[in-house]
C-alpha cells in the first residue's frame, strides 16, 4: 500500500486510482450502457415522432412531449397506475402490521405461524398471478367471477396477487421493526399501566413508523412497477381499462418516439413520488436520535 | 394486543375454540386469552394460506369436473400414478426421500428446542424418529398410492395407518424432560398427518409430473437458473468491487461518482426499458443470455449495503495488515470480504431471488418460446386452453418449489436483505 491515511490530501498515488478504476470499470460500464445512455437517448427520441407506424422517424421538437404528456394516453396510464397503488398498498401495511403485531409474542410454536405468515415471499409476481387468475376464472374458477372483463374491476382484479405476495414482505419487514423495539420501552410502558390497545397505538407503532415508512416506499415503488400482473390477468383490457404506465411503455416498445416520451413522464412521476415520501412523511416519523 | 406474556406450553389446558378473540393479563382469564391468541393466529394463517390451498385442490382436479360437481372444497377425480415411494427415476426418488429425511430432521430440532451444531440430533431417539420416520414412510405410501389408484373404498384407513406407523416413529423423539407424554404423541400424530398428507398430495398425482413434461418446465428452469447464477455471482463481483474502491481507496472525483452510482436507483428498469430494448436489438442481442445478464451486471443497491459492511470494520485490522505487507487485492480477499460475510451472504441471496423472479425485461427481450425463462414461460402456459387448467396451475406451483428450497436454506439470510435498511 503505497499511501496511508496519513498521505497528504489531495495527492493519489496513481497505482491505487488504476487500481480504484480498475475495481469500478464494470460497474460503471454497466451503468453508462444500460441507465445513463437510454435515458439520455430517450431525451433526445421524445422529440421525434414516428411516420407509418415506425418505418422513420420525423422531428417534431418539444410538441410531442406536450402533445404525449398532456393526452388521455398517458394520463389514463397514470391514473391507472395510481388506483393500482392505492388497492395494493393501504392494505399491504394494514395486514403486513396486523400479521406482525399477531406473530410478535413469545407463545409456543410461534416460530411456525411466521415461517406461515412469510410463506408468500416464495411465489415470484408470474406464481401469484398465475394462481389468482385461476382462482377468479370466469370460467373454471373457485371464484366464478368476471372481474376480468368488468371495466371497474379489472385493475383490482390485477391487484390481488400483488396483495395476497407483499404479505410476506410487509409480515417480515414490520416483525423486524417490532423486535428491533427495546424491552424497557415496553416495560416501563406495562408499568405505567399501558393496555395492549394504547400501548399498540401510542407506543409501539410511533417507534417502528421509521419501518413503516419504508415499507411503505417500498410497497408503492413495487405498486408503480406493477407489469406481470395486469398482463396476466387482464392484459390491459377490457379496452385498456387496466393498462397502467408501465404496461402501456412496455406496449410501446416499437415506437421509439412515444415510449420515449411516456417513459420520461414515468422518471418524472417516479421523481415526484420519491420526493414527496420523503419530505412530507419524514416529519410524521420518529426517529430515534432526534 | 402487543401483551408479551412469557407463556409456557403447559397452561394449554382447554383447547375449546373461544366465543370471541381476547386478550386477557389476569389469571382468570388467561387460558382463555392463550386460546384466543392461537385461535387469531390460526385465522390468519388461513388468510395466508388460503390461496394455496384453494390453488393445490383446483391443481389436482380437472377443472371442468368439479365445476359440474358444484364446485366442492375438496380434489375431484385426481388422476393417480401407478406408483409406489421406490418408482420414478433415482434423482426424483433421492430428492424425495432427502426432503422428507430434512423435514423429519427440523421437525426434531425445532422441538428439541436447540440449535443445528449442538449435537441435537446425535441422540438415539431422535436418529430413530429421522432414519426411522423416513423408512416407514417409504414403506406405507405403496399401499397408500396403491388404493388410491384403484379406488377400493379402503384409501381412507390405509391412510390412517399409514399416518399412525410413521407417527409412532416419533414419538421417542418428541418425549422431553419437559414436554407431557401426550403432547409428543399429539405432535408425532401431527407429523405423520403432514408427512404422509404432503407425499399423498406431491408424490401421488399424476398432474405434477405431466405439467413438467407437456410445458418443458424443464429446460426453462434451466435457463432461469442459469441466468440467476450469472446475475447474482456478476452483481455481487461488481458490488464488492466497487464498495472497496469507495471506502479503501483514495481517488478523485470519489464523491461524485458515488452520487452518480447511487443516482441509478431513480432510473429503474420500466423507465429505461425503451432505451435498453432499442440497444439489444440494435446489438442483435435478442434472445441472448448476454441481453438477459448485463443489464443488471451492477447494483447501486449492493454498492451501498457491502460498503456499509466494509465502513463498519474496525481500523486497526487494515492498519495491521498494512504493516505486515498485505497489498489491496490480498486484504481484500483474506480479510475485508470473510469479515463481511453476512452482509454479502444477505444481498447474494436477495440479488439471486430478485433475478429468478425477473419478469418485464426477459418479456421485452425474448420473442421466441423456445428461450422462455421459468416466469415468461408461465405467463405462456396460463394463456393456453382452460380444459388442461389444472396442469397450468400445477405448473406455477412446480415453479415456485426452487424459492421455496432458497427461502428454507437461507431464512436468516433473506430476511436481513430484506430488512436491510429498514432496521439499523
Amino acid at each position: 500500500m503505497a499511501t496511508g491515511r496519513a498521505a497528504v490530501r489531495g495527492k493519489y498515488s496513481a497505482k491505487e486510482v488504476g487500481l480504484a478504476f480498475a475495481f469500478l470499470a464494470p460497474s460503471i460500464a454497466v451503468f453508462v450502457t444500460f441507465f445513463y445512455l437510454p435515458f439520455a437517448r430517450l431525451l433526445g427520441w421524445g422529440t421525434y415522432e414516428s411516420v407509418r407506424g415506425g418505418a422513420s422517424y420525423e422531428q417534431v421538437g418539444l410538441g410531442q412531449y406536450r402533445d404525449v404528456l398532456t393526452g388521455s394516453e398517458f394520463t389514463d396510464g397514470l391514473w391507472h397506475s395510481v388506483l393500482y397503488v392505492f388497492y395494493t398498498v393501504p392494505v399491504g401495511l394494514l395486514l403486513g402490521t396486523l400479521l406482525a403485531v399477531a406473530a410478535h409474542r413469545q407463545l409456543k410454536g410461534i416460530k411456525v405461524f411466521q415461517a406461515i405468515f412469510s410463506s408468500t415471499l416464495a411465489s415470484s409476481v408470474a406464481v401469484s398471478s398465475v394462481i389468482f387468475f385461476f382462482l377468479f376464472n370466469p370460467a373454471i374458477g373457485f371464484f366464478q367471477v368476471s372481474w376480468q372483463s368488468d371495466p371497474d374491476m379489472a385493475l383490482f382484479a390485477a391487484a390481488l396477487p400483488s396483495i395476497w405476495q407483499n404479505l410476506g414482505l410487509a409480515f417480515v419487514i414490520v416483525l423486524a421493526g417490532l423486535q428491533a423495539v427495546p424491552d424497557e420501552v415496553i416495560e416501563a410502558a406495562t408499568l405505567d399501566g399501558y393496555g395492549p390497545w394504547r400501548m399498540l397505538t401510542r407506543i409501539t407503532l410511533p417507534l417502528i413508523s421509521p419501518v413503516l415508512l419504508f415499507l411503505f416506499v417500498i410497497l408503492v415503488i413495487f405498486g408503480f412497477q406493477a407489469f406481470a400482473q395486469i398482463e396476466i390477468i387482464t392484459k390491459g383490457g377490457p379496452g385498456g381499462a387496466s393498462e397502467t404506465l408501465v404496461f402501456k411503455i412496455f406496449q410501446q416498445t416499437q415506437d421509439y418516439g412515444k415510449g420515449a416520451v411516456l417513459s420520461v413522464g414515468l422518471f418524472f412521476v417516479t421523481l415526484v413520488v420519491t420526493f414527496l415520501q420523503f419530505t412530507i412523511l419524514e416529519r410524521r416519523v420518529h426517529y430515534g436520535d432526534s | 394486543m402487543a401483551t408479551r406474556d412469557v407463556l409456557g406450553i403447559a397452561d394449554v389446558v382447554d383447547a375449546a375454540p373461544p366465543p370471541k378473540v381476547t386478550f386477557g393479563r389476569s389469571s382468570a382469564r388467561h387460558t382463555w386469552g392463550l386460546v384466543g391468541q392461537y385461535g387469531f393466529l390460526c385465522a390468519l394463517s388461513l388468510l395466508v394460506l388460503g390461496p394455496l390451498f384453494l390453488t393445490v385442490i383446483q391443481a389436482l382436479s380437472p377443472p371442468f369436473t368439479y365445476v359440474n360437481e358444484g364446485r366442492p372444497l375438496h380434489p375431484v377425480s385426481v388422476a393417480w400414478k401407478d406408483r409406489t415411494w421406490f418408482s420414478g427415476g433415482p434423482i426424483s426418488l433421492v430428492v424425495r426421500t432427502l426432503v422428507v429425511l430434512l423435514l423429519v430432521a427440523w421437525l426434531q430440532k425445532v422441538a428439541s428446542g436447540q440449535g443445528w451444531r449442538s449435537r441435537t440430533l446425535h441422540t438415539p431417539a431422535r436418529l430413530v424418529a429421522i432414519v426411522g420416520g423416513a423408512v416407514a414412510l417409504a414403506l406405507a405410501t405403496g399401499p397408500v398410492f396403491a388404493s388410491l389408484r384403484d379406488a377400493d373404498g379402503n384409501s381412507g384407513s390405509v391412510f390412517l395407518i399409514a399416518v399412525l406407523v410413521v407417527a409412532a416413529t416419533q414419538v421417542w423423539g418428541y418425549l422431553g424432560p419437559t414436554r407431557p407424554a401426550w403432547i409428543s404423541v399429539l405432535m408425532a400424530v401431527l407429523t405423520g398427518l403432514g408427512v404422509v398428507g404432503m407425499a399423498v398430495l406431491f408424490v401421488g398425482p399424476e398432474v405434477w409430473t405431466k405439467a413438467w413434461g407437456r410445458y418443458s418446465l424443464g429446460p426453462a428452469m434451466g435457463r432461469s437458473l442459469v441466468m440467476a447464477l450469472i446475475i447474482t455471482t456478476l452483481q455481487v463481483s461488481t458490488a464488492i468491487m466497487s464498495a472497496y474502491a469507495f471506502v479503501f481507496l483514495r481517488f478523485p472525483f470519489k464523491r461524485l461518482l458515488f452520487a452518480l452510482f447511487m443516482a441509478t436507483l431513480l432510473l429503474p428498469l420500466e423507465v429505461t426499458l425503451v432505451g435498453n430494448v432499442a440497444t439489444i436489438r440494435q446489438l442483435e442481442w435478442t434472445n441472448t443470455m448476454q441481453a438477459l445478464v448485463l443489464p443488471f451486471g451492477a447494483t447501486a443497491l449492493g454498492t451501498f449495503l457491502i460498503r456499509q459492511g466494509f465502513r463498519g470494520l474496525p481500523s486497526e485490522i487494515q492498519d495491521a495488515t498494512r504493516l505486515d505487507g498485505y497489498g489491496h487485492v490480498a486484504f481484500l480477499t483474506k480479510f475485508a470480504v470473510p469479515l463481511t460475510r453476512p452482509v454479502i451472504a444477505a444481498f447474494t441471496v436477495i440479488s439471486a431471488l430478485g433475478a429468478w423472479n425477473q419478469y418485464l425485461w426477459p418479456r421485452a427481450v425474448i420473442e421466441s418460446n423456445s428461450f422462455n425463462t421459468l416466469q415468461i414461460q408461465l405467463r405462456q402456459v396460463s394463456a393456453g386452453e382452460v380444459a388442461n387448467a389444472n396442469e397450468a396451475i400445477a405448473s406455477a406451483l412446480v415453479a415456485a418449489v426452487p424459492v421455496v428450497v432458497l427461502l428454507i436454506a437461507f431464512q436468516r439470510q433473506i430476511i436481513r436483505g430484506l430488512t436491510a435498511g429498514a432496521v439499523k
